[in-house]
């Protein structure tokens, strides 16, 4: 497990089509970050969970602008950079790109 | 923004609940018919009289007529539209509202009274690029 405040996390929601479509992309990023021996990708799950909810709000500022308004799904936010991406049109290399900076 | 108040139709009971009450009474066609009321008065009249909307294919069947005539329509996959429907009757029982399962709520009522399905979507960015709601629900007629 990653340690709390440097990780890359990926929110999502159970009932979210557009998440269960970047969650396998997600998954492919996360094996090879961490094959190159980097950590891989933190998944939380925002509707079903309390804790993990107030964990996306805490990122709210971030998360909003990256969302175009409001707190959206599926979204990546970098807890070492304090970068987020968001929506269903984020692509593999977005995400590695978030990673790597 | 002006402060939204009820208001009862003194001719059918009509309740509204806006900055002011409709000049036509859009039940019973009464003039200026609709006066202010309080919360206690509305829930009288209301109260387990609403149709429950709590059955996917009952979803299904409201989102199609609100797209009827609009420029954009309810997403042709089955599957897609079913899911966010379950979706949303999770989050009416498990947070109060139908709300929209592809963001999360602030835990700020009025700024989460934005996100109860379906929403002003025309206004997110993602409309304007894409012409579809952020979750894909509703999109562009071809
Ligand atoms: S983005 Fe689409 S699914 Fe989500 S609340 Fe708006 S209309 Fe409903």
């Amino acid at each position: 497990m990653s340690e709390q405040g440097g990780r890359l996390i990926f929110f999502w929601g159970r009932e979210c089509p557009h998440c269960a479509k970047l969650h396998p992309v997600v998954d492919e990023v996360s094996e090879e970050l961490v094959k190159a021996g980097g950590q891989g990708i933190t998944q939380l799950e925002v509707w079903h969970s309390d804790e993990n909810a107030k964990l996306m709000r805490s990122y709210g500022d971030v998360l909003k602008r990256a969302c175009g308004g409001s707190l959206g799904v599926p979204s990546l936010y970098n807890e070492r950079t304090k970068k987020a991406l968001c929506g269903m049109r984020t692509t593999k290399q977005q995400i590695l790109d978030l990673a790597k900076e | 923004m002006a402060v939204k108040k009820l208001w009862r139709c003194n001719v059918c009971n009509d309740i509204h609940y806006g900055i002011k009450g409709p000049e036509v009474c859009p039940t019973c066609g009464a003039k200026n018919a609709f006066m202010l009321i309080d919360y206690p008065e509305a829930k009288k009249v209301i109260i387990d009289r609403g149709d429950r909307l709590d059955q996917v294919d009952q979803l299904l069947e409201v989102w199609e007529r609100f797209a009827e005539g609009k420029p954009f329509r309810l997403n042709p996959d089955a599957e897609f539209v079913k899911t966010l429907a379950r979706g949303e009757l999770e989050n009416q029982r498990n947070h109060g509202l139908k709300y929209c399962p592809c963001r999360i709520t602030t835990g700020n009522l009025e700024e989460d009274l934005d996100l109860i399905c379906p929403c002003n979507f025309f206004i997110q960015p993602v409309y304007r690029e894409t012409g579809e709601c952020w979750c894909g629900l509703f999109v562009g007629r071809k």
